[in-house]
């Protein structure tokens, strides 16, 4: 299983932090979008490595046109001799149309259009084919030679797209190089929901699950103290009620039957009682969503319960030594 | 006036080309959006370089949601300490709506918006002033502090607009910290359309000349022998007949009485005769639109048409020698 590490959005940072993850022995490096431009330190960071993977996790894809997006992806898989990966996600309607001005429907189809607009433009690019794309929401239809890359090496970037939905889930089965799950999911929404979702994508374009990744960013609990562990519990119970609150993601709850959490934890959080929310999660229902384990029993656990499933994960393991770290990635990575 | 260079797009290539422009003695380095993101290798260049400006010459607006271009040039000014000049440009209607896919509307007007909606944006995060932008094209109504970008010390980046007609050199003057004048302009064009279309938009928003920086980058024609200097020129005149075709531009050429060539040249690229189109342009034509001369004269010359007028110069200089480049952009920095 590989192992991705975050960095922060500080770019006089972004260098030496991702060099440290690299030495480390992580697999990628990721960043998310929330207050700052996602490529940026992704940039940086393709000068002060070497090896390992760079990906966005995620961009907001629909705040942007496939062309520009179709170019920085270009550029960034160049720069990083083929170690990019564009890690896409849709947002929500308010932030795409309140936030963002730009259009919003029909997240699914518009994700998949997005993406195959996206691929056609490489395709004119890298292969040169004509570039005729026109869908119900992108229109691609216009490339001169004086707007095409010349530095055709290392061609297009992996694509992989977040999905938490079964319509989702099947966009990024069918047109996508992988997938970014939810931190907020349990081993049965896993098996029973989205692996079939990805299948039925799968056979729609006659790709094979080896051609493709599943990447999930396990709820770790941990600590070298039972202090630590404790706050690690506590800080894992408040996050998993804050999604839990999320109408959304009942079905994931209904996976594991505790679906009527749901509107009791939306009520709490209108009330503004965070806190309480998190003494809603028990033990058995915590353990449905995280590996709870002290450092040195951690990777077993998460082999044991996802090493058939998950091709890459992710973890904040920032309250514990770096050499426990360094040998969970070993551990997980070997 | 100060001289700017452009930067190599390459990601691989740019820490190279800023350490030569800083020791050529550049005073900006900027980047046009061709077949590569524009806003990477500035990045890049922020990352190996203490005090040379950084611009886009010009980023295509319509491109992109005025949010994203507030985030990235929120980030680019961070990182590069105060560095970072956003520069704009609307691109023509086919390649907004068919390469990028995006909304073309009334070019003048949208691009107005557009920059008064990263403005709003901007005062948002920098004064906390309430995000309600409700325009035309442009609605930007929610922000958060997830968000919202904590590292205020260095605030927005100028933005400075792309323009050749009037309506769009207006909203410069009106919106922008300033603008760049097509290479493909006369000294009459200049001085009885964009001047004054300048000074209109800078009167609608109660701010006067020094508020604004003005660009320029004049085709020069020169050479160390007489081979450079006839393939400068021969460069030099395609060129002119290039844009001289384009409809849009006709103004331009009505400016120094030969309106007449648009329609010609129009006439002769449709039919592939590119080579030739440069052969219409005399001696004449060729002085309004570039300074001609001995690689001496050329600072000399172009302080004394465009001293007074420009901030700053985007010429290229095509002498093979170094030393005498460097003497120019001495010359045109003293001046």
């Amino acid at each position: 299983m590989k192992v991705d590490g975050g960095i922060d959005f500080d770019l006089s940072k972004a260098g030496t932090q991702a060099k440290e993850l690299e030495e480390m022995g992580y697999s990628g490096i990721l960043t998310a979008e929330t207050s700052h431009d996602p490529f940026f330190p992704l940039v940086v960071a393709s000068q002060h490595t070497e090896r390992v993977d760079l990906m966005t996790s995620i961009a907001v894809a629909f705040a942007r046109s496939p062309m520009t997006l179709a170019n920085i992806g270009h550029d960034l898989n160049a720069a990083s001799k083929g170690r990019f990966i564009l890690g896409l996600g849709s947002q929500i309607k308010p932030h795409i149309s309140k936030r963002f001005s730009m259009p919003w429907s029909s997240p699914a189809a518009r994700m998949r259009e997005f993406i195959l607009a996206m691929r056609a433009i490489w395709a004119n690019w890298h292969s040169g084919e004509p570039l005729e794309f026109v869908g119900k929401f992108y229109t691609h239809s216009l490339m001169t030679p004086m707007f095409t890359p010349t530095n055709k090496e290392f061609g297009a970037p992996r694509v992989f797209l977040a999905a938490v939905g079964p319509m989702m889930t099947e966009v990024a089965g069918e047109v996508a190089d992988g997938v970014l799950i939810h931190a907020f999911t349990t081993e049965k929404y896993l098996r029973e929901t989205t692996l079939p979702a990805l299948e039925r994508g799968f056979a729609k374009s006659g790709k094979s699950r080896s051609d493709f990744e599943i990447t999930y960013p396990v709820f770790v609990v941990t600590g070298q103290t039972e202090e630590q562990m404790a706050l690690s519990r506590q800080l894992v119970m408040k996050q998993i009620a804050f999604y839990g609150s999320t109408p959304a993601y009942k079905p994931v709850l209904d996976s594991v039957g505790a679906g009527e959490l749901q509107g009791e934890l939306n009520t709490l959080s209108k009330q503004g009682r965070w806190d309480d929310m998190g003494t809603l999660i028990d033990d058995s229902l915590l353990n449905k969503f995280a590996v709870v384990a002290e450092p040195r029993a951690l990777a077993g656990q998460l082999q044991a319960r996802y090493g058939d499933l998950v091709d890459r994960t992710s973890a904040a393991y920032s309250n514990i030594a770096k050499e426990d770290q360094m040998a969970i990635v070993k551990e997980l990575t070997g | 006036m100060k001289v700017d260079v452009g930067l190599a797009h390459h990601l691989e290539q740019v820490k190279d080309s800023v350490v030569a422009a800083e020791a050529a003695g550049y005073d900006g380095l900027r980047v046009a959006e061709m077949n590569h993101d524009p806003f990477m290798p500035l990045l890049l260049a922020a990352e190996h370089s203490e005090k040379i400006e950084l611009a886009t010459s010009i980023a295509v607006a319509f491109a992109r949601s005025p949010m994203i271009l507030a985030n990235l040039g929120h980030d680019l000014n961070a990182y590069s300490k105060g560095r970072f000049t956003l520069g704009l440009g609307s691109q023509i209607k086919p390649h907004v709506t068919k390469r990028f896919s995006m909304q073309w509307g009334a070019p003048a007007a949208q691009m107005k918006e557009l920059v008064l909606a990263m403005r709003a944006i901007w005062a948002n995060w920098y004064e906390g002033d309430p995000l309600e932008f409700v325009g035309k094209y442009y609605r930007h109504t929610l922000m958060t502090p997830a968000f919202t970008p904590e590292n205020k010390s260095y605030g927005a980046p100028k933005v400075v607009l792309a323009a050749v007609g009037p309506k769009m050199t207006e909203v410069a003057g009106e919106v922008a910290d300033g603008m760049i004048i097509h290479p493909f302009s006369t000294l009459p064009f200049i001085n009885n359309v964009t001047l004054p279309a300048i000074e209109r938009g800078l009167a609608a928003s109660g701010r006067s000349r020094e508020d604004f920086e003005l660009s320029y980058g004049n085709f020069v024609v020169t050479g160390r022998t007489e081979e450079e200097f006839a393939a400068s020129k021969k460069a030099t005149l395609e060129r002119i007949a290039f844009y001289g075709s384009t409809p849009a531009y006709k103004g331009v050429l009505d400016s120094i009485g030969v309106g007449e060539l648009q329609g010609e040249l129009n006439a002769m690229s449709k039919q592939g005769r590119w080579k030739e189109m440069g052969t219409l342009i005399t001696d004449d034509i060729l002085a309004e639109f570039a300074v001609v001369g001995e690689p001496g004269d050329i600072a000399p010359e172009m302080l004394k048409r465009y001293g007074k007028i420009i901030d700053r110069t985007s010429a290229s200089f095509p002498v093979s020698d170094d030393d005498q480049r460097a003497s120019i952009i001495a010359a045109l920095r003293a001046g």
